[in-house]
């Protein structure tokens, strides 16, 4: 608990205005884009520069406050849900521009800065910010690093961590440090390759660089109907076999096809598996290769074939692409977005054993993936106000991603581990993969205040030995054992 | 073996040879050679090397045994053996690969079905994925292609104390945990040893051509450089090379073999006046060559991409005040490699020049090749990190006894 001389400490820091400890105003921040998890801040503070967010920090430090920075909080696992009584960090006020450097492809923001901003700020010089994720208007950077966001074009241009050189941290002591840096290849450990995707464990970035990427010559994207989910995974399959990078690969089925039209008419044919495919580059080269894809949808049975005409059409395909979670609000009172990545090729097997799953309970599931990566994003629809649905369907999104890591996949592909799939690393990795990422923990935050009590399966304590599994005594002795 | 530990040569040669077989233990001066077989015959080793305080130096092909800090490792630990390409899900484009298996034996593997780790490193045919990976080499392709970083998708180590531990998975896109691949990647042996990494895969670039275009000074270059990477060409690698006689930045772009043509005709419209001509993939060895003269220094050097073309011609104008024979490549992405050979105070002092030269624009230069004259006068890192303390913690975590290559890394971790 706060108490009345922690919030003059934390006034001290942050100046009154940037200071939330008003009940009503804190539950504003009682949860992230996971909002079946709330926890009630202690409080909240807003700092304006790195600076600030260490004077925050080493008040944390200094009493074992826990703290948990949060950028939009658009996060989709929990990321950001606070710890109780413990401190928000809203990088929210940190959201400028610092440096352009075309010459150099780079960008320094702040981490309150929005992902679609940083597009903005360098489009009319011909360039853009590749990582795209579906929330990318309104989500910040800061959140993307911790992260490791990806979105539909990670395909072929790569996550968040390919795109950020360099990082300032302020690290779990207070301490403010530059990771990497503007040139490739810093001596030293790759920390900002650790950094990234750490869900805000191992401190609170303050400034970002990033690489920007030049826009190319023509986009051009295409939708195929096809009758089965089966068909448009096999064109997948053909795409990659002709050695196509395509920057974006994504497959809808006819629920969220369905629940995407509902909500922005994005004018896709009605079938049982709708394949986009987007390819990018020199004029000459995306058209030979967009009919080699043509050909290819064809072979596969595609009946309708349809390349958009105008940029307009394009982003109106993109639109009902990205607005599917919400959409699938249409067609469902409640609902579970879930994130698993399985190897391309397994792709139609896991399908109908989902299909299969889901029937068991009595539920749906909508389909959308990133087909090219594996990523994909089963949504399972149920009714809260049918008692006992939602354990199902919370159930059955959980076996979906064992289902994932058992044919060799992940938990997730973007949306990080959070407060949601804990357990379920710990399905992913055995006890001494755990314990080897809890060193990297315990150096960088040794008494676990930096969003604690999120991604590993369990609370760990830095003092814990870390190293091969011991067995109990008792289970040495025979007498009993550990499942 | 060091006077510090408390066993005779004889007694760690008796117990490595009773994990490995006694035909896969010898000695090498006063440092036993083990070759493991597999994942769990390294973490025996290691634990016995930990609870007796031996320095192992894991070791591949030994082509780059000579970078970073001198190390004197009671145990080598080669890793040779472990050379087997384990999977190769060419469908879904990545694969599986032991430490100890040669760059090239991998990628014949690989190109069986028309596919590659997207990474062209030094001495391919010797070097090994671990020892590649441990010192983060890369080469031309890494302006198309990215870095190991971006290429490794999950790896089996194994820790100090024997601990086996994976990392990422056989999936690209996985967020799921911290990625400690890539705090092994670069870590020069300091962390852990690398067993088995998971690469992502490219299909081969089969319709490749490279152009060249010469200048009597690198200046000459920098702004058709600058406009080539503003253009929506994409090439696959840029690199400009620099020597006392003359300079030449070569080109190689992959693509439908319809459209080269035109790619010719549009990089002849940025480079106007200077002519560009066909020249052969031979020209991608240049930075291999650079490490033929035993009695060169070789320097990392990493500037800012649009500082390449300024760097490359100061250095070759320092030479020449200093009559010192420099040669230079370097990559589009500012990624240089560079080789002295002159007078060792005047090799030192352009080492300093470069480093003061390099410090506002956040650049670096790691020294890789030393000739033994040299050794113990230059900085081999230089790092100067505000990290560096968080480095030495992560070490001390991983590895509290200081067996893995002590001494070799940033800070003499």
């Amino acid at each position: 608990m706060l108490t009345p001389s922690h919030i003059t400490e934390l006034r001290a820091a942050v100046g009154a205005e940037g200071l939330i400890t008003e009940q009503s105003q804190l539950q504003t921040y009682e949860c992230d884009g996971l909002t079946n998890f709330r926890v009630l801040p202690g409080a909240v503070v807003l700092p304006c520069n790195a600076q600030q967010v260490q004077a925050v920090v080493r008040f944390c430090a200094r009493h074992k406050v826990p703290f948990v920075s949060r950028g939009a909080g658009t996060g989709l696992s929990g990321g950001a849900l606070p710890a109780a009584g413990g401190i928000v960090i809203s990088l929210a006020r940190m959201n400028r521009i610092l440096e352009v450097d075309i010459a150099n492809r780079l960008v320094v923001v702040e981490p309150g800065v929005i992902n679609a901003h940083v597009t903005q700020r360098v489009a009319s010089q011909g360039y853009f910010y590749a990582p795209d994720p579906s929330s990318q208007s309104v989500c910040t950077i800061g959140g993307n690093v911790a992260e490791n966001s990806g979105g539909a074009h990670c395909l072929k241009y790569g996550f968040t961590v390919t795109h950020v050189l360099a990082l300032e941290v302020v690290l779990p002591s207070g301490e403010l440090v530059q990771l990497g840096s503007p040139t490739l290849d810093a001596p030293g450990y790759d920390l900002p390759g650790v950094f990234v995707g750490s869900e805000g464990t191992l401190g609170v970035a303050t400034k970002i660089t990033l690489r920007i990427v030049k826009r190319p010559e023509v986009v051009q994207t295409l939708l195929a109907a096809f009758d089965s989910i089966q068909a448009a995974g096999q064109t997948v399959s053909d795409i990659i076999a002709a050695r196509m990078l395509p920057s974006a690969l994504e497959i809808m089925d006819a629920l969220s096809i369905q629940a995407a039209e509902a909500a922005v008419h994005a004018h896709y044919p009605v079938c049982n598996g709708l394949l986009l495919v987007e390819l990018d580059g020199p004029r000459s080269e995306v058209e030979a290769l967009m009919r080699e894809v043509q050909a290819l949808c064809r072979n596969n049975g595609a009946w309708e074939v349809r390349v958009a005409q105008s940029e307009q059409e394009r982003a109106l395909v993109w639109k009902g692409r990205k607005a599917a979670f919400a959409a699938v609000g249409r067609i469902s009172p409640n609902y579970i977005v879930q994130d698993g990545v399985i190897p391309r090729t397994a792709l139609p097997r896991l399908l109908s054993e989902i299909d299969r799953m889901a029937s068991a309970e009595g539920l749906r599931v909508a389909n959308v993936f990133h087909a090219g990566d594996g990523n994909l994003h089963p949504l399972v629809l149920y009714d809260r106000a049918i008692l006992g649905q939602e354990e199902k369907a919370l159930d059955l999104s959980y076996r979906i991603l064992h289902l994932c890591v058992d044919n060799g996949g992940s938990i997730t592909g973007e949306h990080g581990v959070g407060k949601e799939k804990q357990e379920a690393l710990g399905y992913m990795f055995s006890e001494p993969d755990l314990a080897t990422m809890q060193l990297v923990r315990c150096a960088f935050d040794p008494e676990s205040i930096a969003n604690p009590d999120k991604v590993f399966p369990r609370p760990r304590l830095c003092a814990e030995k870390p190293g091969p599994y011991t067995p109990h005594p008792l289970e040495t002795a025979g007498i009993a054992e550990i499942f | 073996m060091s006077t510090s530990a408390a066993l005779t040569l004889e007694q760690g040669m008796a117990h490595l040879a009773s994990i490995v077989g006694q035909e896969h233990v010898r000695l090498h001066g006063d440092t036993i050679v083990a070759s493991p077989a597999d994942t769990q015959q390294i973490a025996e080793i290691l634990r016995f090397a930990d609870a007796n305080r031996l320095a192992v130096m894991p070791i591949g092909s030994g082509s780059k045994q000579s970078w970073g800090n001198p190390v004197e490792p009671d145990v080598q630990l080669n890793m040779t053996r472990l050379d087997a390409l384990h999977e190769h899900a060419w469908q879904d484009m990545t694969c599986t690969v032991q430490a100890g298996c040669s760059w090239a034996a991998m990628q014949a593997e690989l190109a069986q079905h028309g596919q590659m780790v997207a990474l062209d490193p030094l001495w391919p045919e010797r070097a090994t994925v671990g020892g590649i990976v441990a010192s983060n080499d890369s080469g031309a392709l890494r302006l198309k292609f990215g870095g190991l970083r971006d290429l490794i998708i999950g790896m089996t180590i194994v820790l100090a104390d024997g601990t086996i531990a994976k990392t990422g998975g056989k999936v690209v896109k996985n967020v799921a945990g911290y990625d400690l691949h890539k705090l092994m990647t670069g870590s020069f042996g300091t962390l852990g040893v690398i067993a088995e990494v998971n690469f992502r895969l490219h299909p081969l670039e089969d319709h490749t051509r490279t152009w060249t275009a010469v200048a009597p000074d690198a200046a000459i270059f920098a702004a058709p450089l600058r406009a080539l990477m503003d253009s929506q060409m994409t090439p696959s690698s840029v690199q400009l090379r620099t020597s006392k006689q003359a300079c030449a930045l070569d080109i190689r772009i992959a693509a439908q073999p319809e459209c080269l043509d035109e790619y010719a005709a549009r990089i002849q419209s940025i480079f106007g006046q200077i002519a560009i001509a066909e020249s052969s993939e031979a020209v991608w060895q240049a930075r291999q060559q650079l490490f033929d003269k035993n009695d060169a220094v070789v320097l990392k050097v990493s500037v800012l991409p649009s500082e390449l073309c300024s760097i490359s011609a100061e250095l070759q104008q320092w030479a020449a005040a200093e009559a010192l024979d420099i040669a230079t490549v370097g990559q589009a992405t500012g990624l240089m490699t560079v080789a002295l050979h002159g007078a060792p105070d005047a090799e030192i002092a352009l080492i300093e020049r470069l480093r003061a030269r390099l410090t506002d624009s956040g650049g670096s230069v790691v020294a890789l090749q030393i000739p033994d004259s040299l050794r113990g006068r230059i900085d081999v890192w230089n790092c100067h990190s505000n990290a560096l303390p968080l480095m030495r913690e992560i070490k001390r975590r991983f590895d509290p006894n200081r067996i893995l290559n002590p001494g070799r890394f940033v800070g003499n971790i």
